[in-house]
């Protein structure tokens, strides 16, 4: 009992007794999620501001008279008249290892019934980007686990890779299962108790979304073990437009806590149309001028500074990655909008989903010839490089030859081989969702595609051909597969080996 | 709006002839009040009530309030008000009140700053901490 009142004592002492001076205003006009504050005469822009009835505030518009403050929270029982406070503090949010595996807000608070948020210490959601002479060269790559984008769009670690295209063709999707790949990469480097291999931990920021999708995707991590490696952070239409403004920036400052400390994350921000609408939104209410579209004339500078967050640094600066896998949603196919345009400008690549394609069976829906990635092979492991170097070109080539081939003209031989082989690629890069595929697998169906081993397979049985290919490969060429797993570039040993392998296998199935 | 801006934009121009060296002259405001009550120009109502209101931002800006549980002497009063001055300016205003709901100490409200170095906001801090 001693103690405590010595404990008590303590804390009492503590608390400071002189009159530090506040600085205080008076809500004139409130409505809409903004409110505006007469007084607060010595406030910063982006301060905190402490609104009473457990509600906080942003000071976003310094104006002459009074200050435009935009709500994160329930604004119904401010009312005019009342007392707003200034904190001294810019809005900050709890970062650190132990948000793994849990659902918050923008603000970091947990949503997902679990108890306080176990954190490290606190990040400033608005941050400067790293400089140019804290940056290193992107040279470690992403799996996503999806054979298409390692093969012909491989990502880096610390780049951001624009997903876009209409709605429902498979870009939540394209990311959920990066983020599942990364979880089994990180999960079996924990069963083997490897320290050497840099984990891959995984933010995802969803703005604007129904609250049932967010639950069916915290579901589906939850169900395929990856929500222990993985950060939900939730702005949902049912939040204010200046959460959902804010959510993506909060997400960062998560992301960038890894990146200073030595480690390696991913983010997706999903999707950054719906934040464009939510900062129109805040905008408009606060007057602001709008431009094209009524958005506000900054909104390149909204999402350029946001991405531009997404680097590696160098040794000295954190020796981490934050990669950027943005999302924007077009309509009707339309790339050249304002939106899309600011964000491809802004991002090193794009994937672009095609609803055609999707409609056709090719899922994931990626079209090859408008995606690009501007890091491309730097950051593909040399195996996969070795068998996926030729691989746009060939397809870019069976895409003109296929325009012809429709014509029914008579085609000669090295033609009709092209065209072939080309269906059989795509056939090949046809995934379903939620089952990435490790590197292994990948660089072994795609050195046997390209060495002939599915030529002579009917293209609706290769699908299946595929399956028997990696299950026989994985059971009875560990030893090669294991080899494959390095990512070392295939040596003579080694492809004799592949060959063997895959001979074997030929005369099975035949 | 057009209108609503405008008759901002004049008030501005209005209060800034109305101060001189900083300060706003009581006459030239009044003078202002007079000429936009008595103008039948479209449009002076906005005005008015735009000018007024920073008329009012500029006297609240320099109001000071201070709030003691027991009356202060004269003597406390004006030693209090030779601070406020001494860190405000000659322009601050003080106004003394009395609020038992303190308990003891005194808060200092002058334009946005507060100095609150009540027993009440201290309990509050305490409970804070709990």
């Amino acid at each position: 009992m001693s103690t405590l009142v010595q404990e008590l004592e303590a804390r009492i002492a503590m608390t400071p007794r002189a009159a530090a001076r506040k600085s205080v205003g008076v809500i004139r006009e409130i409505g809409d999620g903004v409110a505006r504050v007469e007084g607060l005469y010595d406030v910063m822009l982006n301060e905190m501001l402490d609104l009473g009835h457990g509600v906080t505030g942003l000071a976003l518009s310094l104006e002459e008279t009074d200050v435009g403050v935009i709500i994160l929270g329930d604004d119904t029982r401010l009312e005019e008249g009342g007392e707003v406070r200034a904190t001294g503090r810019l809005l900050q949010v709890p970062v650190g290892q132990g948000l793994l595996g849990r659902v918050v807000n923008t603000l970091g608070e947990p949503l997902d019934g679990q108890g306080p948020v176990a954190y490290n210490e606190f990040y400033p959601v608005e941050a400067i980007a790293p400089g140019i002479m804290r940056r290193r060269p992107i040279s470690q790559p992403v799996q996503t686990g999806i054979m298409a984008i390692d093969a012909m769009i491989p990502i880096g670690r610390g780049q951001r890779e624009l997903i876009i295209g209409d709605r429902a063709t498979g870009k939540t999707t394209l990311c959920i299962d990066t983020i599942i790949n990364q979880a089994r990469l990180n999960s079996a480097a924990d069963a083997r108790r490897d320290a050497g291999y840099r984990r891959l931990y995984c933010i995802y920021v969803a703005i604007g979304q129904k609250q049932s999708t967010i639950a069916q995707l915290i579901s589906v991590l939850q169900d395929s073990g990856a929500m222990p490696y993985t950060i939900v952070v939730a702005a949902p239409a049912a939040d204010s437009a200046t959460s959902q403004y804010l959510a993506p920036f909060a997400g960062a400052a998560i992301g960038e806590w890894f990146m200073h400390h030595g480690m390696d994350a991913l983010i997706v921000y999903d999707d950054l149309s719906k934040h464009a609408v939510a900062y129109r939104q805040v905008s408009l209410v606060l007057k602001r001028p709008s431009g094209r579209e009524a958005y506000p004339g900054d909104v390149f500078y909204l999402h350029s500074r946001l991405l531009e967050r997404a680097a590696r640094v160098s040794e000295k600066y954190g020796d981490g990655s934050l990669t950027a896998l943005p999302i924007i949603e077009t309509q009707a196919g339309d790339v050249a909008a304002y939106i899309p345009t600011n964000v491809i400008s802004i991002t090193d690549g794009q994937i672009y989903l095609d609803t055609d394609l999707f409609y056709q069976g090719t899922r994931p829906a990626i079209s090859v010839g408008l995606s690009v990635s501007r890091v491309g092979s730097a950051a593909q492991r040399k195996a996969m490089k070795q068998v996926a170097s030729r691989l746009k070109t060939d397809l870019a080539q069976f895409r003109e030859l296929a325009a012809f081939a429709q014509f029914g003209s008579e085609l000669d031989s090295t033609t009709q081989a092209k065209i072939d082989r080309g269906k059989r690629i795509l056939e090949l890069f046809n995934q379903p969702q939620h089952d990435p595929r490790s590197f292994d697998v990948q660089v072994a169906q795609l050195w046997a595609v390209q060495n002939g081993y599915f030529d002579s397979i009917p293209v609706p049985r290769v699908k299946e051909c595929q399956q028997r290919l990696t299950e026989y490969l994985q059971s009875s060429a560990r030893d090669v597969m294991g080899r494959l797993a390095t990512g070392d570039a295939l040596d003579e040993a080694a492809a004799a080996n592949l060959k063997r392998a895959c001979d074997a296998f030929a005369h099975m199935w035949t | 709006m057009k209108v609503a801006r405008r008759a901002r934009q004049d008030a501005t121009r209005l209060w800034r002839v109305c101060l001189i060296n900083g300060r706003p002259d009581a006459g030239r405001v009044r003078h202002v009040v007079d000429g936009l009550t008595e103008t039948r120009r479209t449009g002076a109502a906005a005005v008015l009530a735009h000018f007024l209101r920073l008329v009012r931002l500029d006297a609240a800006r320099w109001a000071a309030r201070v709030d003691t549980a027991a009356p202060l002497e004269l003597a406390e009063r004006t030693a209090v008000h030779a601070m406020l001055v001494e860190r405000y300016g000659t322009r601050v205003e003080t106004v003394f009140a009395v609020d038992p709901a303190l308990i003891g100490g005194m808060r200092v409200r002058v334009g946005g700053d507060v100095y609150d170095g009540s027993i009440q906001a201290r309990l509050a801090a305490i409970d804070a901490r709990f």
